[in-house]
């Protein structure tokens, strides 16, 4: 158990600094609200509306293409931990690999998936 | 390290040259904007090399990359057939004129059935419970794009969509069954599978209970690619909304990828590798999971229902979805077997059913693209204003009815040969009255054609050169097949050597 005790004293400094540091605001500083200030920042978003809206079939064009380069850091970083071991025949599959990656990024850009029309 | 990824990358062949396909496919289309030749072309290209590498392969079984993939003489025999289907398609689609309508875009669509057919032959492949998910995946993610691909029509849309929805609950339940096996065995290849379950299953009744859920949910997964019944709901409407093509192809090369990773699924997972006391050819199940009572029950239920609600359709390619699930019903008897006399039985059929249904539904698209409709009713007469192309229809239909001397009958009695070989002799009684109940509808077609004329006479229909050949080039081996079928028996026998089986 002994060696748990530092991990103890780390999560109560933590726990005791993140509230201190969220309330000490309240003592400190000065305190005049209005609507604006009080609501969330979303970046000039409504923070708290219906979620059953429409919205534009592009963004799950840019959702993909988020998940395709997610997962290509998800493939990179493992194999840059291990490349030396893995050579020649692992940099040659990482080329195939981001070669095919390229070539689908070309054809979104060039279908046009990228023009926020 | 680096010779055995070679080694195995040289059996890879085919699939490797069908993904550079797909690549360059996928450029030339950015590439070459105007042209509509060119992507059918490569694709053509590349599906043959594709095919004849797979021919040239050693008649050995070999397991690559870990055992993910199994290249043995089964799965070749499975991809030819895959390829040749898929090439037949792009013929097909070339002069297909729903789909060329109004200056559409094709470049992606011969794209996505290459993309179909290389998830397709890594389903013939699969040796893994994880490679098996990844096949079904790829091959059913370009399907339902190419289901819904002529989306202005209302039919597509809602065809691509139920498609998915039916794809991702079984897609779900089939991993659901892969991770209970999963933890079960801690394992995911076929053949450690059935060697760590006899361990398992001595553990009592709470692990074969949760075995065959696991099986049970796998068979549903499987059974939706093949379209058996209950899980058989989305094909008659994605069969119908689908572009014909599609429609072939979907119910020929699908199923032959979902009947190619079910039979080795089944076979080499459930495999009881101690009892050696059975004759050759012939191989026993472990206890736990019975899977040979589910896929009598499948059997049964698919042709029978399959067969009674073709009898309803109006729409010749709904009737050809419901004959198409019937035949699964079919096929799935050779597997009940446990011989490899069945799993012959099974590829025979395949080869004979790929040329009658491409061929069947290729007369249906021709009709469509000239009288616009695929409606039973408006083939009255058509028997004198194309007679060719009806009579081949009759002869189509009548090969999938089963009557000799075509080829379809060759294909019925090996079944049925292999089955009461075994001694399953109700089964064989079940699937013979079920041939009776098909060629009340098929022949139902037939009479609208030559015995029902219409009022008025219309003009005889025009048939293109190249359509003609098309024909009889599907036209010869259904005829031919009847008649002289011994060498590809042999090749099916020799064909059933797979991976991990005895």
């Amino acid at each position: 158990m002994e060696q748990y005790i530092p991990i103890a004293i780390m999560i109560l400094i933590g726990v005791v600094a993140g509230v201190v540091f969220a309330n000490i605001n309240r003592f400190l500083g000065p305190h005049k609200p209005t609507e604006e200030k009080l609501s969330t920042y979303e970046s000039g978003m409504e923070p708290v509306r219906t979620a059953r809206e429409r919205f534009s079939v592009k963004f799950y064009l840019v959702a993909m293409l988020f998940i395709v380069f997610d997962i290509e850091i998800v493939f990179l970083y493992p194999w840059a931990v291990v490349f030396r071991q893995l050579a020649p025949a692992g940099i040659i599959g990482m080329i195939v690999f981001l070669v095919i990656l390229v070539i689908g990024l070309i054809y979104e850009w060039r279908k046009g998936g990228m023009d926020w029309r | 390290m680096t010779d055995r990824l070679l080694h195995d990358l040289a059996l890879m062949v085919p699939e490797t040259v069908l993904t550079v396909t797909i690549i360059v496919a996928l450029v030339a289309d950015i590439i070459f904007r105007r042209s509509r030749a060119i992507v059918p072309a490569i694709v053509m290209i590349g599906l043959t090399v594709a095919g004849i590498i797979v021919l040239g392969q050693p008649h050995e079984s070999f397991a690559i990359f870990s055992g993910m993939l199994a290249v043995d003489p089964f799965a070749s025999f499975f991809k030819v057939l895959i390829l040749l289907s898929a090439i037949l398609v792009v013929v097909f689609s070339l002069g297909f004129n729903e789909l060329n309508a109004n200056g559409r875009k094709v470049g992606e669509y011969y794209v996505l059935i290459a993309a179909l057919t290389l998830g397709m032959m890594l389903m013939a492949g699969a040796n893994n419970m994880l490679m098996m998910y990844l096949a079904i995946e790829l091959s059913s993610i370009s399907s339902y794009a190419l289901s819904g691909y002529t989306r202005e029509a209302e039919d597509a849309s809602e065809a691509s969509l139920k498609y998915v929805i039916y794809g991702a609950l079984s897609s779900g339940l089939m991993l659901y069954g892969i991770s209970m096996i999963y933890g079960l065995t801690g394992h995911f290849t076929f053949s450690e599978i059935s060697s760590a379950l006899p361990p398992v299953l001595e553990q009592g009744s709470t692990a074969s209970l949760a075995l065959m859920f696991a099986g049970l949910l796998i068979v549903a997964g499987l059974g939706y690619k093949i379209s058996a019944v209950p899980f058989h709901f989305w094909a008659p409407d994605v069969y119908e909304g689908a572009p014909i093509t599609i429609t072939a192809f979907l119910s020929v090369a699908s199923k032959a990828g979902g009947f190619a990773l079910m039979i080795r699924f089944l076979s080499v997972s459930f495999l009881d590798s101690s009892v050696v006391t059975l004759g050759a050819g012939s191989w026993a199940v472990l206890p736990g999971f019975d899977w040979r009572s589910v896929v009598v029950a499948l059997s049964v239920l698919t042709m029978t229902v399959g067969n009674l609600v073709a009898i309803w359709q109006n729409n010749l390619k709904r009737l050809l979805a419901y004959s198409s699930i019937a035949h699964a019903g079919y096929m799935m008897m050779g597997l009940v077997v446990l011989t490899n006399e069945g799993i012959s039985a099974i590829m025979l059929y395949f080869v004979i059913y790929l040329f009658m249904n491409f061929g069947a539904f290729y007369i249906v698209m021709l009709i469509a693209n000239k009288i616009g409709s695929e409606d039973i009713e408006d083939y009255r007469g058509l028997g004198s204003r194309a007679p060719f192309l009806m009579v081949a229809l009759a002869i189509f239909l009548v090969s999938l009815t089963g009557l000799p001397p075509t080829a379809g009958f060759i294909g019925k009695l090996y079944l049925f040969v292999a089955l009461l070989n075994s001694g399953w002799v109700w089964l064989a009684v079940v699937g013979a009255l079920n041939s009776v109940i098909a060629l009340y509808y098929y022949i139902r077609v037939l009479r609208n054609v030559f015995l029902r004329g219409t009022e008025q006479a219309a003009a005889p229909l025009q048939l293109g050169r190249l359509e003609g050949v098309v024909v009889v080039l599907l036209l010869v081996p259904t005829v031919l097949l009847g008649l002289y079928f011994s060498p590809l028996a042999a090749l099916a026998q020799a064909s059933t050597k797979m991976l991990g089986m005895p």
